[in-house]
């Protein structure tokens, strides 16, 4: 499992551009599937039967695209423009290194020299606007035989283990979702189900809907990751939850408010589980479960979530052990919902 | 070796101001080959001497520095490690970025937390966090063992790569100065096999980014009669005036002004001239912000000449040089050291 995040993590994906994601997990995925689809949007499908085949199939879903940088222009002495995919707080951003487009072209968000600041500049945080990649062009021209507007930005792709038990890699969201997917497929499973690698949850849900609308599940479990800001110098009771003490069931955030008796027999099924688990302090947040949870007639929907600290950053660092637990509780989880469905 | 590998090696190795000596420790290897002699003084100065062999030669010191900037743990909230900088850091690259901790077990990583919007006020999302208000997450889950795998005092660097950046450039932390390290071991490199007619001292001065203090103690031992202090300044980067900077591709920068001692930058000039050096004039104020400061008013005096290689984002773990003018540096190194020799 942990290996497998490894080295989904070091792959880019940003919405919109989830190929060699999706190669990757179709390679993994494919000797377990008795189904295999894909549609408009880039969603891969995999169906694998199980013990029981119920009137509306289970869906798990997690998302496959990560937030990073999109080209927008290239200024006259090969600087690189650009904007955000998904939501990324500009402030993780300066000085990291970055590769663009197809051809992985490293360039670097550079910040001026702090001796050129003054203590005006040095207390604000630069617009994304007056921000430039630079990879290094002498021109325009230098810089379009490499890169052109339209091409993704991804942050860069170190993946390591550090301290006691804890990972740091970009694309942890979601791409940890993914694994635990990839490790249910090898198990036999209560009921039929299909498993949903999302495109473009980082920028609405897109993926989800149309994957929702396809499936038509009765119950969907999305599988993904949620900010903890369980750091120092968070004020008490703002932490959202904690590394290390399980993964997340949040009984609501910004997208949905997980159905009652759904959360309950969910959670009641993983107490009962070997690992631990835990719910938010904090509304915040969103998941593929809005979607999926409002498409067609609607389902019922559950998100089982790793907490990661600087989630949507070059360095977000998850606990090793609330990983390995994921696929844990989400098997458990089917098992008490295929007993309804 | 070449150029460019001496650069990403040194620049790879670890070396904030008084915790230089793992970057010290390569560049020795490098230096040997052309040092009659080569030792490590109290500072941490790595310092090489070769030597003509005309007694009573006069005394070269070409010096840029060994350390980088970098940061220092200071204490502890729970697991988490609090920190200070040193030398001068723009707190501003600091969230997300990830560090390794240089304890004496050996380096372990961490990386600087971002707190989540949701815990910040609309205000504080628009300004760049404090140091104070950051810390380094190394992975530990309780102050007992963060304190104890990682003691007060811990030096800390970034921990970034060196690496290519199209045809000519190179991209990483501390090329601040090790690019310029790696310049005058180039630069013993071209002199190789040459006869001439003085001493030629290198030090590879610790603890400049903290203010000249290896310079200070390392060119007082050395006595030198003539200097070069060889460091970066600032190359043309989004942002920064014009007028402030130089074309990264640019080639050397000559300084002239009060900080540098005019008969040797004319001479500098001269001889980038004489040989097509590529250079351009970098007029400095009162100070050069170099270890050259320091040199020019050692014992009595030592006509001291200012030369820079152009870098972009100085001080982050994002620095950018360009290979062709650090080798127009180096090679103007060269033609001066020969130039004792061929004069009047």
């Amino acid at each position: 499992m942990l290996d497998t995040v490894k080295k989904l993590c070091a792959l880019p994906g940003v919405s919109g551009w989830e190929d060699e994601v999706r190669d990757r997990i179709l390679e993994q995925a494919m000797p377990h599937a008795d189904e295999i689809g894909t549609d408009a949007l880039g969603n891969l499908y995999i169906f694998k039967k199980g013990a029981l085949t119920p009137a509306k199939p289970l869906m798990v879903c997690a998302h496959m695209d990560e937030v990073g940088l999109i080209v927008t222009n290239i200024d006259e002495d090969g600087y690189l423009r650009f904007d955000f995919v998904g939501g990324v707080d500009r402030r993780v951003v300066l000085g990291k290194r970055v590769f663009i487009g197809p051809d992985a072209v490293p360039g670097v968000v550079g910040l001026k020299a702090i001796h050129l600041t003054d203590a005006e500049e040095r207390s604000s945080v630069p617009k994304t606007e007056s921000l430039r990649v630079d990879i290094g062009a002498e021109n325009a021209e230098a810089a379009k035989k490499k890169v052109r507007p339209g091409d993704r930005g991804v942050f860069d792709n170190t993946v390591y283990e550090f301290g006691d038990g804890f990972l740091k890699a970009k694309a942890l969201d979601d791409r940890i979702g993914c694994a635990a997917m990839l490790k249910l497929l090898e198990r036999d499973l209560p009921a039929d189900t299909w498993f949903v690698f999302t495109v473009q949850e980082e920028v609405g849900c897109r993926g989800a809907a149309v994957a929702a609308e396809r499936v038509k599940p009765g119950f969907a479990l999305v599988l993904e990751t949620t900010t903890a800001a369980d750091i120092a110098g968070t004020e008490k009771g703002r932490e959202v939850c904690f590394l290390g003490k399980g993964p997340v069931i949040p009984f609501m955030d910004k997208g949905t408010i997980y159905p009652r008796a759904v959360y309950e027999r969910c959670t009641a099924a993983a107490d009962r589980c070997s690992v631990p688990w835990q719910t938010k302090s904090w509304i915040s947040g969103g998941t593929d479960a809005s979607a999926i949870q409002r498409r067609g007639e609607g389902a019922a929907v559950l998100t089982v979530s790793v907490p990661l600290r600087s989630i949507h950053s070059p360095a977000s660092v998850g606990c090793i052990k609330d990983i390995e637990a994921l696929p844990v509780l989400a098997e458990k989880i089917l098992e008490e919902m295929a007993r309804e469905n | 070796m070449e150029l460019r590998e001496m650069i990403m090696e040194l620049a790879s190795r670890t070396g904030p101001s008084g915790f230089e000596c793992r970057a010290a420790e390569r560049a020795r290897e490098l230096l040997e080959p052309f040092a009659d002699e080569i030792s490590t003084d109290v500072l941490g100065n790595l310092i090489a001497v070769r030597r003509c062999g005309e007694a009573n030669a006069p005394l070269v010191l070409l010096d840029a520095h060994m350390d980088e900037v970098g940061l220092i743990v200071t204490g502890y909230e729970g697991g988490f490690l609090r920190f200070s900088n040193i030398g001068g850091v723009d707190a501003r690259i600091l969230p997300a970025a990830e560090v390794l901790l240089l304890t004496a077990d050996g380096p372990l990583r961490g990386v600087i937390d971002v707190m989540p919007p949701h815990v910040l006020t609309a205000e504080e999302k628009e300004k760049p966090l404090p140091i104070d208000k950051l810390f380094i997450d190394a992975g530990f889950t309780d102050e007992e063992t963060a304190s104890k795998r990682v003691p007060r005092g811990t030096a800390v660097s970034y921990a970034a790569p060196c690496f290519a950046m199209g045809e000519n450039l190179l991209c990483g932390k501390s090329l601040d100065d090790r690019s310029c390290a790696a310049v005058l071991i180039r630069a013993m490199q071209l002199l190789s096999g040459r006869k001439l007619a003085v001493d030629v001292a290198v030090n590879l001065a610790a603890q400049e980014e903290v203010g000249g203090r290896g310079a200070v103690v390392g060119t007082y031992a050395l006595a030198p009669e003539y200097a070069l202090a060889v460091d970066v300044s600032f190359a043309r980067e989004p942002g920064s005036p014009a007028d402030k900077t130089f074309k990264i591709d640019c080639g050397a920068l000559i300084g002239v002004g009060p900080a540098a001692t005019r008969s040797v930058s004319d001479r500098l000039i001269a001889l980038a001239e004489k040989k097509g050096i590529p250079f351009e004039i970098e007029v400095l104020g009162g100070y050069s912000g170099t270890d050259g400061d320091d040199i020019l008013v050692s014992r009595s005096g030592v006509a001291t000449g200012v030369v820079s290689l152009p870098l972009r984002y100085m001080h982050t773990p994002a620095e950018v040089i360009d290979l062709r003018s650090a080798e127009a540096v180096a090679e103007l190194i060269a033609a001066w050291v020969v130039s004792f020799g061929e004069e009047d």
